[in-house]
């Protein structure tokens, strides 16, 4: 690595978390203005996530989901398509599996059952995200226009099977009846009781990583995403590889969603779009579209998010000023020149002080 | 030398990437003056004229304009300070006519609308008072280039333009159409505009610039009177050594056809063809330019050959195979390797690796695999030694490529291209933009292989310096048709291939007959 080099990767670093510093600053300013005891408020949001095992736990938990659909956007972002199908895959997947699991799991044991269910996920997500990819490929309609106006149907499609195929009577809510127990996964850690889908989640970032570093595909869907002119010139297919870099995504978008069921739910229960296809997104974006990255960048939602919840439920702000730090975070770490002069000043530096060196070789 | 009018004082300037491409420059130049800007591709002399029309800032340095220090923010504050540049790439609106172009900005409004009379009439009055002769209702889409420089220039010269930038205005320009340019040149001067001329092309240099500065690596090697120097003088100055202009080379023996092209026909979109029956055959062993001034067909024939486009009529046979209807990665299976014509857009992706540029054409073959899993030993060892072959200066094979300088971004290209087993290479302008080093070590790599390994090369270059020595046969080609045919490309004068590129002159098919 040269020093140019150097300076741009400590400078990504750097970008991203003065991006972080920043969003942390305003919230704390909106605290203080609304907040009727804001040291206290403040304290809440910034150590309250940490403040119990069960909390901990819960970050983790959320950072599952947040996880598989970063991976899930990872692809879509790979090859430069932002399909957002996902977010509607997520919540149809969690319904048909739940309502599969219902049907066939009363005898069955969970090693059989829940990679099953886990293989039927991705299978509903890659058929969906087969919609968007093909318009895309045949008829040139733009992916996000298609996937967004795809979600809405699809949302309100597993919303109908739930109130006409599923519905648990006999509880106060809409919900499906409850799951066989071969398909809730067991918690582990203790005290924290963190879900097992953890580990579905780290094996899938250890696969999706070898993916993309390690097997051609990876390659392919990198400089198909990087240059796609350049990739047809050297004789790769873009549109098939664009187009299966978005059944793999789709695939993914479904594992999130199966998974976040049996990790987290008894019935399936979601009467609304989750958000998690976005919040993939957003994380994609934190992790640079680096799939080893993803957790961490799901970690950290997961964790203002938990510190929204602790603040709710202990203070007196509302959970939806959440969504003004998170458009902040999403507006400084996107905005790839934030910073850019500060960069390129220390590039210029670097130059001239290793030109003046030469010369005096 | 009367009054300076224009002063750069120790421009450095560094880009983003760490490029120094200019180093504490320092020029002048005087009133009713051409002043000639000379140095290799890449010695900086677009980026300080970028700066002075303040489309880039600078890290250092002082400009004055008569005088007085300026602080040139961009382009529009350039113009108000009586700055007019001309680049290399005409910036003009196809669709509207030359009035409505040398007016925009300064637009002449009659009742609170644009008054297109009046456009035509202050434009009238401008070419006449410089003695260009354009048509001011024409549209820009049906002019030829010669005259669309023109309208460039109007453009300047409208906005009331004291120092005029020309970046490599012949570059583009048949022989003939130079010749005007330059009559108007001297007109220019004469009515006391001060010219900038930017060019590496000596000879014109020689004849119309009163003074020089040369640029070498982004350093100012001085300011010359032009009586004091020659051609050999300025081209030490430039690259510290005379450039070897002559590439020795035995003569070919053309073997079987390689490649054939058979009355080849494409249409583009409004139904007019782009490359009208073009019919030629290369051989085994020999390389064939293709002249042209661009835009006549080049440029689509290119994008036929490597599988880029389809095409109407007409066929395309590379070793015994028709390339109709197979993908890009099929005709590379069958012995096609490619050098772009924009190393940027088609021959690297700029944010990936050197070794994943390098690998690009190969990696999905099975000897590059293990398994399920790519073979990341056997590519960083081929990688390595492609660096090390073609000299590619780097500080890793993991760097991404937009880091390094153009020409080592153009050795990344060929060391995929060249590697690539293909036994016909499709070379358009392949070395474009790059430093004297590496262009010869590209051509001279194109004549070798042709010599040595059989290889068949199609060379398309604007550059003429290149197809006349590199190529054996030469063709011209104008408006999509091949217009002249000439058995040995180094025995053909710059004058006579002008003549055909600009259509004066054309062969009979009779006269191309056994040279297609």
């Amino acid at each position: 690595m040269n020093k140019t080099q150097r300076i741009e990767a400590i400078m990504e670093v750097v970008r991203i978390l003065a991006g972080m510093a920043i969003a942390y600053l305003v919230a704390l300013l909106i605290l203080i203005a609304f907040s009727n005891d804001p040291v206290f408020i403040v304290k809440q949001f910034i150590l309250g996530p940490f403040s119990s095992p069960r909390r901990i736990g819960s970050i983790i938990n959320l950072a599952v989901p947040f996880t598989l659909c970063g991976l899930s956007m990872c692809f879509m972002y790979a090859v430069n398509k932002f399909n957002l199908i996902g977010e509607s895959i997520f919540m149809l997947s969690g319904c048909i599996i739940t309502f599969i699991g219902l049907k066939i799991g009363a005898n069955m044991p969970a090693v059989i059952l829940v990679p099953l269910l886990l293989l039927i996920g991705a299978a509903i997500g890659a058929a969906l995200s087969f919609i968007p990819a093909i318009m895309d490929r045949k008829l040139n309609a733009n992916v996000v226009v298609v996937s967004l106006m795809l979600n809405a149907v699809i949302t309100q499609l597993a919303i109908y099977i739930l109130r006409y195929f599923m519905k648990d009577p006999g509880i106060s809510f809409i919900g499906s009846h409850e799951t066989h127990a071969a398909m809730q996964l067991p918690t582990i850690l203790g005290k924290m009781r963190v879900g097992s889908g953890v580990i579905i989640a780290l094996i899938f970032v250890a696969v999706i990583s070898i993916i993309f570093f390690k097997t051609s595909f990876g390659w392919k869907m990198r400089i198909v995403g990087s240059n796609p002119k350049f990739a047809t010139a050297v004789g790769l297919s873009t549109l098939g590889i664009s187009f299966a870099a978005q059944l793999a995504g789709g695939a993914l978008a479904g594992v999130a969603g199966a998974t976040e069921i049996m990790n987290s739910y008894k019935r399936f229960q979601w009467t609304a779009s989750t958000g998690h296809g976005f919040d993939g997104l957003l994380v994609a974006v934190l992790a640079k579209k680096n799939p080893i990255l993803v957790p961490f960048g799901a970690l950290f939602l997961a964790y203002i998010r938990i510190g929204a919840d602790v603040v709710n439920t202990s203070g007196d702000i509302p959970n939806e000023f959440i969504s003004v730090i998170q458009g902040i975070i999403i507006l400084l770490v996107a905005a790839e020149s934030f910073l850019s002069g500060f960069k390129n000043k220390l590039i210029y530096r670097s130059v001239q002080a290793e030109k003046a060196g030469r010369k005096d070789k | 030398m009367a009054e300076e009018v224009l002063r750069m004082q120790g421009i450095t300037k560094i880009y983003p990437n760490g490029f120094m491409a200019n180093k504490d420059v320092t020029f002048g130049i005087g009133a009713k003056e051409i002043h000639a800007l000379v140095g290799e591709n890449g010695a900086g002399k677009t980026t300080l004229m970028k700066i002075l029309f303040g489309m880039e800032d600078c890290q250092n340095g002082q400009i004055f304009i008569n005088g007085k220090e300026e602080k040139i923010a961009n382009p529009l504050d350039a113009i108000a300070k009586g700055v007019g540049m001309v680049h290399q790439h005409f910036m003009l609106l196809p669709s509207l006519t030359v009035a409505e172009n040398v007016v925009l900005g300064v637009e002449p409004m009659k009742n609170g609308l644009f008054d297109f009379e009046g456009a035509v009439k202050s434009t009238q009055e401008i070419a006449d008072k410089y003695n260009f002769k354009v048509d001011a209702t024409a549209r820009v889409s049906t002019l030829s280039v010669g005259q669309m420089q023109k309208v460039e220039i109007l453009k300047a010269l409208i906005k009331g333009a004291k120092i005029l930038i020309l970046d490599e205005p012949t570059a583009v320009l048949t022989p003939q159409e130079t010749e005007e340019l330059f009559e108007q040149l001297f007109h220019l001067r004469d009515s006391g505009v001060s010219v900038i001329f930017i060019s590496h092309k000596l000879e014109e240099v020689m004849r119309i610039c009163s003074r020089v500065t040369v640029l070498r690596h982004g350093e100012c090697m001085g300011t010359y009177d032009t009586k004091d120097l020659d051609e050999s003088k300025i081209s030490r100055l430039m690259v510290g050594r005379d450039v070897i202009l002559k590439i020795e080379k035995e003569d070919p023996k053309p073997d079987k056809p390689i490649l054939e092209i058979k009355n080849l026909r494409r249409f583009n979109s409004f139904g007019k063809p782009v490359i009208d029956g073009v019919t030629f055959t290369v051989r085994s062993g020999e390389v064939v330019g293709i002249a042209g001034v661009e835009g006549n067909g080049q440029s689509e024939l290119s994008e036929v050959l490597a599988g880029l486009s389809g095409f109407a009529e007409g066929d395309v046979v590379l070793n015994g195979k028709s390339i109709r209807g197979l993908s890009v990665r099929q005709i590379r299976d069958n012995g096609m390797a490619y050098i772009a014509e924009d190393r940027m857009v088609e021959g690297v992706a700029g944010d990936m690796s050197i070794e994943m540029n390098i690998m690009a054409d190969r990696f999905t073959k099975q000897n590059y695999k293990t398994g399920l899993f790519i073979n990341s030993a056997k590519m960083r060892e081929e990688t390595l030694k492609l660096i090390k072959d073609f000299e590619i200066l780097c500080d890793s094979p993991d760097q991404p490529v937009r880091m390094l300088s153009g020409g080592n971004i153009q050795k990344v290209v060929v060391a995929r291209e060249f590697t690539s087993g293909a036994n016909f290479i499709l070379a358009n302008q392949p070395t474009r933009g790059i430093d004297v080093g590496t262009a010869e070590m590209i051509r001279k790599t194109i004549v070798r292989k042709s010599r040595e390994e059989g290889t068949c090369t199609v060379l398309i270059s604007a550059d003429l310096n290149e197809v006349l020595e590199c190529s054996d046969r030469l063709l011209v080609m104008r408006k999509g048709k091949v217009v002249a045919a000439f058995p040995k490309a180094n025995e053909v004068s710059e004058d006579t291939l002008g003549e055909y590129m600009l259509g004066i002159k054309a062969m009979t098919p009779e006269q191309m007959e056994g040279l297609l």
